[in-house]
């Protein structure tokens, strides 16, 4: 095969590829400016409207349609998703440190760290939910299904700053050592700021991880609902294009965390380039 | 001169690897002192274990007459210039230089104005004016070499390791910084240990020069001493100006596979193994029917190659066991006739110039 051939079947390949993995988001995307409330979730679209999205947030007139049960189940996953980010990666963070020198049962600890991301959620979700019953302990979103959502994204946490320490020079730390810099300020005034895009790479993980979780959630939460229960109790009556427009502006939330992310990452950069700007003017 | 260091009986292993194997050494104060070895001669575990980044497995560290070995590192006072500089990559020139004097945890300066003149002054000192605000990231090799010397410097520790500061930087401005290295010391009036694999950069810039070798120090003494006196075969070996000759000593002769070296007057010098060592400058090349006068040493050899450098011409020879034999001749001394590639030659040395070693 020439390779002329080889690079057309691969290009064939990677646009089907893409297409089928954003043609469910631009599906619900479309079916999200269906007309309403008589429109349903199926093409032919009616007629293009933003009932959906007005319906959303409760500025259409009373219909048969209820409102999405979601305000706050909503309130409840951006809490539950900051607090899980915010102690995920402060461990993930201390253990790769930790993990930078070799210790007694480093081995056991690294697996035993990594089996949290590993075992499947359902199991982890109803084991929870067996032992909170041994003990007696009421299931909470901010309880038991928090505890189960840092020992799924601890991990990942983890991995990502172990794979940052692992390209970090320690030369630096031990110049601000020989400098008479205690470890401690060492650390806070050099590592962190150096290792801080792969902190945020760490933040964005666990957050959007913990922000969808289901499995996990569906055993250990009690009765309070987490945003994907809430949304997925609503499939089980009948599916209205609200859902769908909920899913649009989610994604544009996610996008504008990205973009945060994103623009996070660039200032270090670009404040190291404008201060030598400023030197040549 | 008084000691600001005294290192006894220094041990380190990596598994089967005697990185430091029982060294004594002694440092003078207010002095520029350089230590050479090869690569792999424990010459930065040397420096790490000095500057508390590395535990001895045995052996004591006294500096300025308190034992340190079990002092953490940022309570040493020794400062430490890295090869490769680690720097501060977010911080400017100005911060850099600060660091250390403001983070600090024995007397930090948090008097931004103190903070401000005592930085200007070092910037001033080790010639950095007017790039104080760059990143670290936009000035050349050579300045930031003088960013790391200005980091440890403002901090003023009784003692300086300095890891092969010079590997870094190009030929041209190898050259300049050791006059400058040696100057800013001596306006500081601490002590450098400059270690370096490189025999010249050792020779010219230490007043106290140290061979390691395999986790010892193989010589310590000026640089004169250690260029025309080397204490063993591998110091010469690694001062790479002079032939050596693996053999033993018999009656009157140098004995090696080759030759039966006739020995001059001098007493063979006792170093644990022997050797005999001739510098390359101290041959002469002649023609092989020409006459061998009593006091010479005469070895025949095919001539391979030469190299010019200007002031001197340095050729090779292969002797008859494979192995390369080196002769330098000055220009400015004698101006050598052409020699023929392949054609076999006769080199000769006064006796009394050879070293031998018992």
């Amino acid at each position: 095969m020439n390779s002329s051939g080889t690079k057309f079947a691969l290009g064939v390949y990677t646009s089907l590829f893409l297409v089928f993995l954003y043609a469910p988001m631009v599906v619900l995307g479309i079916l999200s400016f269906q007309t309403g409330p008589e429109g349903g979730p199926q093409f032919p679209i009616i007629e293009w409207s933003t009932y959906w999205y007005q319906h959303l947030f409760g500025f259409t007139p009373p219909s048969r349609i209820a409102p999405l049960p979601i305000n706050e189940a909503l309130f409840r996953s951006l809490v539950l998703s900051v607090m899980t980010m915010i102690v995920s990666t402060v461990l993930g963070v201390s253990s790769a440190q930790a993990f930078r020198r070799k210790f007694r049962g480093s081995g056991v600890a690294f697996y035993l760290i990594v089996l949290g991301m590993m075992v499947p959620g359902v199991l982890v979700g109803l084991g929870m939910a067996l032992v909170a019953n041994v003990l007696g302990i009421d299931r909470h979103w901010w309880g038991t299904a928090f505890v189960l959502h840092v020992v799924y994204t601890y991990p990942f946490a983890f991995l990502v700053m172990l794979a940052i320490l692992n390209r970090f020079d320690p030369s630096v730390e031990e110049a601000a050592w020989s400098l008479g810099v205690s470890p401690i300020r060492t650390f806070r005034k050099i590592t962190f700021p150096l290792i801080f895009p792969g902190v945020l790479s760490a933040m964005l993980f666990a957050f959007t991880l913990s922000y969808d979780e289901f499995s996990r959630t569906l055993f250990a939460s009690g009765r309070d609902l987490t945003l994907p229960l809430a949304i997925y109790g609503t499939f089980s009556v009948e599916v209205h294009p609200n859902v769908f427009a909920f899913g649009v502006l989610t994604t544009i939330f996610s996008f504008a965390l990205l973009g945060v992310y994103a623009a996070l990452m660039t200032l270090s950069i670009r404040r190291a380039k404008r201060i030598a700007i400023q030197e040549e003017a | 001169m008084s000691a600001v260091l005294d290192l006894s009986n220094v041990r380190k292993t990596y598994g089967a690897l005697n990185a430091l194997d029982g060294l004594d050494l002694t440092l003078p104060d207010n002095a520029y002192v350089a230590l050479l070895g090869p690569s792999g001669s424990g010459k930065t575990t040397l420096l790490r274990v000095i500057a508390g980044f590395e535990t001895p497995d045995a052996g004591s560290l006294t500096f300025k007459g308190n034992r340190i070995e079990g002092v953490a590192p940022h309570r040493r006072d020794i400062g430490f210039v890295f090869q490769n500089f680690a720097l501060f990559p977010h911080l400017s020139v100005a911060k850099n230089i600060a660091f250390g004097l403001e983070h600090r945890d024995i007397d930090p300066v948090t008097d931004p104005k103190i903070l401000h003149t005592r930085v200007k002054d070092m910037v001033a000192l080790v010639g950095l004016d007017g790039l104080e605000e760059r990143a670290v990231t936009q000035i050349s090799g050579g300045q930031r070499q003088r960013v790391a010397l200005a980091r440890t410097l403002i901090t003023e520790p009784s003692l300086v390791l300095l890891d092969e500061p010079l590997g870094a930087l190009d030929a041209n401005l190898r050259g300049r910084m050791r006059l400058e290295l040696r100057a800013i010391r001596e306006r500081c009036g601490v002590t450098f240990l400059h270690v370096t694999g490189s025999e010249s950069e050792a020779l010219a810039m230490g007043d106290l020069v140290l061979v390691l070798d395999q986790g010892k120090i193989a010589q310590a003494a000026d640089a004169d001493t250690v260029y025309n006196q080397p204490k063993s075969p591998a110091v010469a070996r690694f001062l790479n100006c002079y032939n050596l000759f693996d053999g033993t000593l018999s009656g009157n002769g140098f004995v090696n596979p080759l030759a039966t070296f006739p020995l001059g007057g001098a007493i063979p010098r006792q170093s644990g193994q022997p050797g005999y060592a001739i510098r390359y400058d101290r041959i002469a090349v002649r023609p092989l029917d020409e006459a061998v006068a009593n006091d010479e040493v005469r070895l025949e050899a095919t001539f391979v190659a030469d190299e010019y450098s200007g002031a001197a011409i340095n050729s090779f020879f292969a002797l008859d066991d494979g192995r390369v034999f080196e002769v330098e001749s000055h220009l400015s001394q004698t101006v050598p006739a052409a020699l023929q590639p392949q054609s076999r030659y006769a080199l000769v040395w006064k006796r009394d110039d050879a070293l031998v070693y018992a």
